[in-house]
């Protein structure tokens, strides 16, 4: 099994107003990130366009329906079809989610909430090991913001993430923004989240902001917001250079403003190392 | 609880906001499921609406929503893409909106339109290289030729003029009716290049060209038409039905002989 390339800078997702300008390769990222679900269609635009944005950027991809936490088990068909995208672009990483998205009858499209138990432990790891070996490379996974906890947990979040890392070798992709919602809707601490997981596994950081309320939302249509710059800088004193983008899907802005977001995770990462050195 | 048992109740409540929350699961739960639930819908509301924004326009955001929603309630998706949430949602339509078959007939072009989009790439055939296929074909061979169509084809009979309701639409100048075509038409989608496009033809070409999608030889479309037109004219009307077809870029291959299975 192939591990994951050593890699970081700062990149921003492949959205549809912004095609033509990551297509002519102007824009100054160091990697884009796609939602592989667009892409895994037969052909036409959306396989030219990304064929064209690869010639120009390393690209990672974002998966959203892995539903690794289905009682029922890997969706055999989509894992090939998402392997025949991994083998027509060769991103630099696959992601998923830590949830699950479907059962045997329905799908939410939406990355649903676990219970953090033993059983869910090992479907998820049971499920993560099938897909790792069908795709032939370790993934990464990203902690969601999530909206209810039950009271079947026997266990916090992140011990059921390190342990994860611990029996399946996968990654983890660390959204900021995801950890911030999540500590604020179950009370947690988010410093106890950053200093329980496995640090070293992070290969990619999330950012993107949420709309506040007595319940946090993850909704991706603002600016990141001033805590969870806070929290970023906290992360990666702890991980180091990492590979860092800030997702945008609802209202999205010009590039420029995007670019100038991202300086700021620039500007807080290159801070950070110079404390560092 | 099992997991599994979890994962059906939770998805339940996605569905259904009626269905009783478990003893076990408090108020707390119940508005983080609210979350889910409300997310579910808009996604999948805003999901059909973008493959359908001129029927949106056509009936009107909230008429829109209903449908929308009335097709989720009955049929709540299964696949793991969204790409394809508006499948069936076109029987939907018709069924809401029977009165009135242009909404339908237009949720079909711009469904077409949406899968067109991203059918799969191959080229066309054109009219050297049907020329050169063909260029031993015998009396024998035409009969029983076969065409291949561009994956990305689609062809219905329309009981309105769908493309000036189309184009009218893109204007953002709904008019107060939908045009009623001059004759029968059916309306054919395929893809150009990278574009989806769509053409209306007479009723007679779109019956004979959905008959050969479905696996019918030249030989019988030139019966069918034998018994529709004189002689000389029937083979004239066929010859010249192939030939806009293949100018239109919609054929990708011929063959002739008895059908290969499959
Ligand atoms: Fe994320």
């Amino acid at each position: 099994m192939s591990g994951i390339p050593s890699f970081h800078g700062f990149g921003l997702g492949l959205r549809r107003p912004h095609y033509s300008a990551f297509m002519a390769g102007d824009v100054p990222v160091d990697f884009i990130e796609i939602i592989s679900e667009n892409y895994m269609v037969d052909g036409g635009r959306p396989l030219a366009v990304l064929d064209a944005v690869r010639e120009r950027y390393p690209v990672a991809m974002h998966g959203v329906s892995l539903s690794v936490g289905s009682a029922q088990g890997v969706d055999w068909d989509y894992l090939a079809r998402l392997k025949a995208l991994a083998e027509r672009i060769e991103p630099l990483w696959m992601s998923d989610h830590l949830c699950w998205t479907r059962t045997s009858a329905h799908n939410s499209h939406d990355l649903l909430p676990l219970p953090y138990t033993a059983e869910a432990l090992d479907v998820v790891c049971a499920n993560l090991a099938r897909a790792q070996d069908a795709l032939g490379r370790e993934l990464l996974l990203e902690n969601p913001s999530s909206y209810c906890s039950f009271p079947d947990d026997e266990m916090a979040e992140w011990e059921f993430l390190s342990e994860v890392c611990r029996r399946t070798g996968c990654h983890l992709l660390l959204d900021v923004n995801n950890v911030y919602v999540s500590a604020r809707n179950h009370g947690f601490a988010a410093d106890d989240f950053l200093a329980g997981i496995p640090m070293e596994r992070v290969r990619q950081i999330h950012l993107a902001g949420h709309t506040p309320g007595a319940i946090l939302i993850d909704t991706h249509d603002r600016e990141v917001c001033d805590d969870v710059w806070a929290l970023y800088a906290e992360a990666i004193a702890m991980t180091g250079p990492v590979a860092t983008m800030i997702e945008r899907d609802d209202a999205i802005p010009p590039l420029p403003v995007l670019l100038a977001e991202l300086d700021v995770a620039r500007d807080i990462a290159a801070q950070t190392e110079r404390r560092a050195a | 609880m099992s997991l599994a048992a979890l994962q059906q109740e939770f998805m339940g409540h996605v569905l259904d906001e009626e269905r009783p929350l478990p003893r076990h699961w408090d108020a707390r739960m119940g508005e983080g499921l609210a979350i889910y639930r409300n997310a579910y819908r808009t996604r999948l509301i805003d999901a059909l609406r973008e493959t359908s924004p001129k029927t949106a326009l056509w009936v009107g955001d909230e008429a829109f929503a209903q449908a929308a929603a009335h097709r989720l309630i009955l049929h709540p998706p299964q696949g793991w893409t969204l790409d394809l949430i508006g499948e069936g949602f076109v029987e939907t339509l018709e069924e809401l909106f029977a009165a009135d078959p242009d909404v339908a007939d237009l949720a079909w072009l711009e469904w077409a339109m949406h899968l067109a989009f991203t059918a799969p790439d191959c080229p066309p055939m054109d009219a050297a290289g049907f020329a050169e296929a063909t260029s031993d074909f015998g009396e024998e061979d035409w009969a029983t030729m076969r065409l291949a169509f561009m994956p990305s084809l689609h062809v219905r009979a329309v009981s309105r003029d769908c493309g000036a309701l189309w184009r009218a639409l893109e204007r953002e100048e709904p008019p107060a009716n939908a045009p009623l075509p001059e004759s029968p038409m059916h309306c054919i989608v395929w893809r150009e290049g990278l574009e989806p496009v769509f053409a209306q033809v007479p009723a007679r070409d779109g019956n004979h060209l959905a008959a050969m999608r479905a696996g019918s030889s030249f030989g019988e479309i030139c019966a069918a038409l034998a018994e529709e037109l004189p002689a000389d004219q029937a083979a004239a009307e066929a010859g010249a039905m192939l030939g806009d077809w293949i100018g239109r870029g919609i054929v990708q291959g011929v063959s002739s002989g008895l059908p290969v299975a499959g």
